[in-house]
């Protein structure tokens, strides 16, 4: 905890392309206010490249609240830094002492191609929510909120999943570089609730199927996901895919028939 | 050129204006819908709703993003809630009644039939929401639970904890992947629109930039939805995302939709106060802490004291004093403003003396710490990562921000502007929320717009309108491709001393210091006449590193950072010819004895809308009359 | 299509592991039963040889029980390797280290080594005993093998003990990860109880390990 002004020794991953070779570059930013967020202080040495001329250092971000999902970064080898439930853009620097050198990578994975020096291609993860994340109900059918009721502690726990915000921590710190938080959040919310359960096997069934064409690894239930997540979503849910999957996998059968009448 | 300003709103008794409407709008048979192809530019929660719903129809869709995917679009980021006209709590609320509230919350500068239309479809936003499986707050008896918000005596506010935004974003984002899978939706991620091409008078493509290839790109579709939000970034520091930008929106001005009320700004009072000047953004404290929380100052001016020192007989609980029907509720224009008298007048507190205190205190005493941390318990865990205090023990202290724009461009009932085939959804238009928006309502209007109305209205275009074929290939779209790379190699080549970011916090300093929270005639002067130096030092002596060619973040912030410049202008010309204060826009000359806003009825009953005339010429104030039949013109009173 | 949704499932990465998950519950229990054998050793001679000749005798059914247990061994082996070898393509190979995992722990971590450890051992252990020296003897009239001297003598070597109480050790550590893990891949796990599973996890690694270390260490005593 520090509440004066620092001085950081940064080593950050530069790559311009991903075809192009990387490495770690050393850089020196001062007068960092304790009260700064991280990204501010990577927004105050980028000021400092272009001022010299170089060029700053790519990194996606945006909200800045920590609910968007698109800030990453590895910051001394821990997804988000691994501070308790919080992302990389809700990191303050009061964290880090004066003199703290601070290694910062891209969120790696072969499901995550790098794009330019922080910033990684997360496609994958919108892949697998087309594969089944929704439930197929379309505008204008729904009957009156009230009519189905969902017991409190089902909601909450359906919410607890629905929490995820897509980042890819899950994936980026998984030894095994493996999709199963954010996968089984999405499959668990919604087998959870009524509206979701009833094309809940095809929907185990597609994600799976999906996720596994996508260079994801396979679980081995290290639980460092749970660990990193910064919604602290729980691997509960990674336990009631398994379970859904299972069921789907041995009861599930789509017959294809002709639609067709007079 | 002369504008249409008709709001084509139906004709008949308010209530059955918008059933009417949708009946006498022409269709598209089904397997005709498959011919139509129509761009979404933005995948918020009007993005995606609309974009979802299109393709549901038969439509085929081009979705396009800034972020990487579209999930991340900054309706994620609305915490507090929903609201809807469900009277589930029974009690006392209407469809009539949310009207009612969105017209005087307002300040009577909304136009009536949008307004009411809003409240119609509200019920059905909440019920497809469910549908979609999005876990709304439930009861122990599995009924759908609400809270207050401000500007409203009802409980009609339906929440996912601290993170409705993002649960409804997902839902509608569900929505769009569905239909993804599908193949009616293409997606297209990583992509900004630069411009709006049309074709004899219609809106018929856009042009985009890929942000990682740098490379510009053309499609072309028989309609274009406008999706991008509001322009708060403007200001340099606001609740907005980080990318959230006006360029999409301007560059439609440019090109002949008109831009209506740009000086209507929400200042949000409950944000967590600037820490320093590397600042990047604010970030918002939902308006549901106001439910429990107690705004407060010290009554002695330049007190140092702890709060915890200060006892209750020397606190100032300034809006249960001002506004004592409504309390801690008040509307947002108004708290802000509250707040700004009371730092005027010196009781501000924190170290930069600009902020006031937001209290759990008795509300802890009273509930207990669980039920307070089982409300607000997310959003009491950010405020200490952000500031490292802790608010179960001490106050928040709080600070007013730019949050929302309930300006935009024009648009009339069908939701289309003023260039026929480009209609705009959400915060980019300005149609529903007058001079001030409530809490809980710009999620309410993204998800009509895209799931109710514009299904409707856009069909009727499509069904009406003579669309000849047209490719990419046209003249107009490589023209238009040609400007936008002219531009790309004109900001790489001025090679300055000034970064991006330094002229987009000297226009932000020029837009709060005098297009801000409150505004007079000379500051207005001083901000046009600023900014107009501004802009031309920007395209003198701006910095901007590397090459067009690839992912070049610096050269995507000079872009939107050239349009804020021109928008910054407009902003403080609308607000200088409105001579009243009403809503958000408070003119320091126009105020009654108490400090309140006065509006001006006689002469301002209207939306200022505003016509560009070229890069040389000033543009033209247009007005569209407001005329109230259901609601009678009052002073806007909430004591 | 049944066989197709068989042969899907048995090529998904959830598949996959609910299999290793089944068959290493399987093992499990297989050791339990080995364990309850070897303490007969402390019962004396008679009693573990008539009981490994009882086992002898079953004929048939013995290979049957046995090529059983090979084909979930090689299930549970093949599998993990396949998706070891996968994961090892997939991770993200970062400079710096972790500097602390979080979630993963030295056993979950380590589980493909002591697996491997496991399948040397057990090969070994398959030559110096199953398939190690012959002797025989006869109890009650019955004439049998005399696999208690088999063991006592290999024992009584303080290298080949050191070996068996490394192996066990590994066996412990393996199964305080794979036990629990099992469960959680099956889908079992609750917050209601799936501490308690750990918790019985950990208690199996501890005593079934122990257990075995512990006889082996017996014998060599016994032996020298």
């Amino acid at each position: 905890m520090s509440s004066e002004n620092m001085t950081l020794n940064l080593k950050i991953w530069r790559q311009k392309s991903a075809a192009s070779e990387g490495k770690l570059v050393d850089y020196r930013v001062e007068n960092v206010s304790p009260d700064m967020s991280f990204l501010e202080m990577i927004d105050v040495l980028n000021e400092q490249l272009v001022r010299k001329g170089e060029d700053p250092i790519a990194f996606d971000h945006d909200c800045r609240e920590g609910i968007c999902g698109m800030c990453s970064m590895m910051i001394d080898g821990k997804a988000h830094g691994g501070y308790k439930n919080t992302t990389t853009c809700q990191v303050h620097m009061r964290l880090y002492k004066n003199g703290d050198t601070i290694v910062i990578e891209p969120f790696r994975a072969q499901a995550f191609p790098l794009i330019k020096d922080l910033a990684v291609d997360r496609g994958a993860i919108d892949k697998v929510m087309i594969a089944g994340g929704y439930v197929t109900a379309n505008t204008g059918n729904a009957p009156d909120a009230n009519a189905m009721l969902i017991p409190k502690p089902i909601a909450d726990e359906a919410m607890d999943a629905a929490a995820c915000i897509g980042c890819g921590a899950c994936v980026a710190s998984c030894p095994n570089g493996s999709g199963m938080l954010f996968m089984g959040a999405k499959i668990s919310q919604l087998a959870l609730l009524p509206q979701g359960e009833p094309e809940s096997p095809r929907r185990a069934l597609n994600m799976v199927h999906t996720h596994d064409g996508l260079g994801f690894g396979n679980c081995t239930n290290h639980a460092e996901c749970e660990a990193t997540c910064p919604k602290g979503i729980s691997i509960e849910h990674i336990a009631r895919m398994n379970r859904e999957y299972l069921k789907a996998a041995f009861t599930y059968h789509e017959k294809t028939r002709s639609e067709g009448g007079a | 050129m002369a504008i249409n300003l008709d709001p084509k709103a139906p004709s008949g008794d308010l209530k059955d204006k918008w059933s009417k409407h949708k009946f006498e709008s022409k269709l598209v048979n089904p397997a005709n819908k498959r011919k139509f192809t129509v761009i979404v530019v933005g995948t918020g929660l009007a993005g995606g709703s609309a974009a979802a719903s299109l393709a549901e129809l038969g439509y085929n869709v081009l979705s396009f993003c800034i972020q990487d995917s579209a999930r991340r679009a900054h309706s994620i980021a609305a915490q507090g809630g929903i609201n809807a006209a469900k009277n589930y709590p029974n009690d006392g609320d209407s469809i009539k009644r949310l009207f009612y509230d969105t017209i005087k919350g307002g300040d009577y500068r909304s136009r009536e039939a949008n307004v009411y239309r809003l409240a119609e479809v509200s019920s059905n936003i909440i019920d497809q929401m469910v549908s979609q499986g999005v876990p709304f707050a439930r009861e122990y008896g599995g009924y759908l639970d609400n809270r207050s918000f401000g500007g409203s005596q009802v409980s009609r506010t339906f929440y996912a904890r601290g993170q409705t935004g993002q649960q409804l974003l997902l839902g509608a984002y569900s929505g769009m992947m569905k239909m993804i899978s599908k193949g009616k939706i293409k997606m297209f991620n990583r992509r900004e629109m630069m411009d709006l091409v049309t074709i004899n008078g219609k809106a018929r493509g856009i042009i985009v930039k890929n942000l990682i290839t740098g490379e510009t790109e053309k499609y072309a579709a028989d309609a274009v939805l406008l999706c991008t939000g509001g322009y708060g970034n403007v200001f340099y520091l606001s609740t907005n995302a980080m990318t959230s930008n006006a360029s999409a929106a301007w560059r439609c001005y440019k090109r002949g939709a008109a831009f209506a009320n740009p000086c209507f700004t929400q200042i949000h009072p409950t944000c967590i106060p600037v820490h320093g000047d590397y600042q990047s953004k604010l970030t918002l404290m939902s308006e549901s802490l106001r439910n429990d929380g107690r705004v407060w100052v010290p009554k002695k001016p330049n007190d140092t004291r702890k709060p915890a020192e200060i006892p209750d007989e020397e606190r100032d609980y300034y809006l249960e004093r001002v506004y004592p029907s409504f309390g801690n509720l008040a509307p947002r224009d108004i708290s802000s403003r509250q707040a700004k008298y009371r730092y005027d007048e010196g009781k501000g507190v924190g170290p930069t003396k600009q902020a006031v205190y937001l209290d759990f205190r008795d509300a802890i005493a009273r509930d207990g710490k669980e039920v307070i941390a089982g409300k607000y318990g997310n959003l009491f865990e950010m405020y200490e990562r952000i500031t490292g205090d802790d608010p179960y023990k001490t106050p928040m202290m709080i600070y007013p921000a730019v949050h929302y724009t309930m300006g935009g461009l024009w648009v009339d009932y069908n939701l289309q502007s003023t260039v026929p085939g480009l209609h705009v959804l959400g915060e980019a238009n300005f149609s529903d929320h007058g001079a001030n928006r409530l809490g809980a309502s710009a999620l309410m209007q993204g998800l009509a717009d895209g799931y109710f109305v514009i299904p409707s209205t856009l069909s009727h275009y499509l069904a009406s309108t003579p669309l000849e074929k047209v490719t990419t290939d046209a003249k107009e779209f490589k023209e238009a491709e040609e400007a936008v790379k002219l531009q790309t190699s004109k900001l790489l080549s001025i090679k300055g001393k000034r970064t991006v970011d330094d002229f987009h916090k000297a226009l932000g300093h020029y837009m709060w210091d005098y297009v801000g929270m409150s505004r007079n005639e000379a500051g207005l002067k001083k901000a046009i006449d600023g900014i107009r130096k501004l802009r031309e030092e920007f395209w003198k002596d701006v910095n901007v590193p590397g090459d067009a060619g690839n992912f070049n973040l610096e050269l995507h912030k000079a872009a939107r950072v050239a349009d804020f410049l021109e928008l910054g202008e407009l902003m403080a010309l609308d607000a200088l010819e409105r001579n009243e204060s009403c809503g958000g826009h408070f003119r320091e000359e126009y105020q009654t004895p108490d400090g309140e806003a006065q509006r001006d009825d006689a002469n301002f009953a209207h939306a200022a809308v505003w016509e560009y005339t070229g890069p040389n010429s000033s543009p033209i104030r247009h007005k569209e009359e407001l005329k109230f039949e259901y609601v009678q013109l009052a002073t806007r009173s909430y004591k | 299509m049944v066989t197709s949704a068989v042969n899907h499932y048995c090529k998904s990465s959830i598949g996959r592991k609910q299999l290793v998950a089944i068959t290493g519950l399987l093992l499990c229990g297989f050791l339990v039963g080995h364990l309850s054998g070897n303490f007969l050793l402390l019962a004396g001679p008679d009693a573990f040889n008539i009981y490994a000749h009882k086992l002898a005798s079953l004929g048939p059914m013995l290979y049957l029980i046995e090529a059983g247990l090979a084909a979930i061994f090689l299930v549970h082996l093949g599998l993990a390797m396949k998706l070891n070898m996968e994961n090892m393509k997939s991770r993200g190979k970062y400079q710096e280290k972790n500097k602390t995992g979080r979630g993963t722990t030295f056993a979950s971590q380590t589980m493909p080594y002591t697996g491997i450890i496991l399948l040397i051992f057990l090969v070994l252990h398959l030559c110096s005993l199953k398939f190690g020296s012959y002797y025989e003897t006869t109890v009650d009239g019955v004439l049998m093998r005399d696999l208690y001297r088999t063991t006592i003598e290999y024992f009584a070597s303080t290298a080949a003990t050191a070996w068996y109480v490394v192996a066990m050790f590994c066996a412990a550590i393996h199964t305080s990860h794979g036990f629990a893990s099992a469960f959680q891949s099956l889908g079992l796990n609750h917050g209601k109880y799936f501490k308690n599973v750990k918790r019985l996890g950990l208690i199996y690694a501890i005593l079934v390990g122990g257990g075995f270390a512990f006889v082996s260490i017996w014998c060599h005593m016994k032996g020298v």
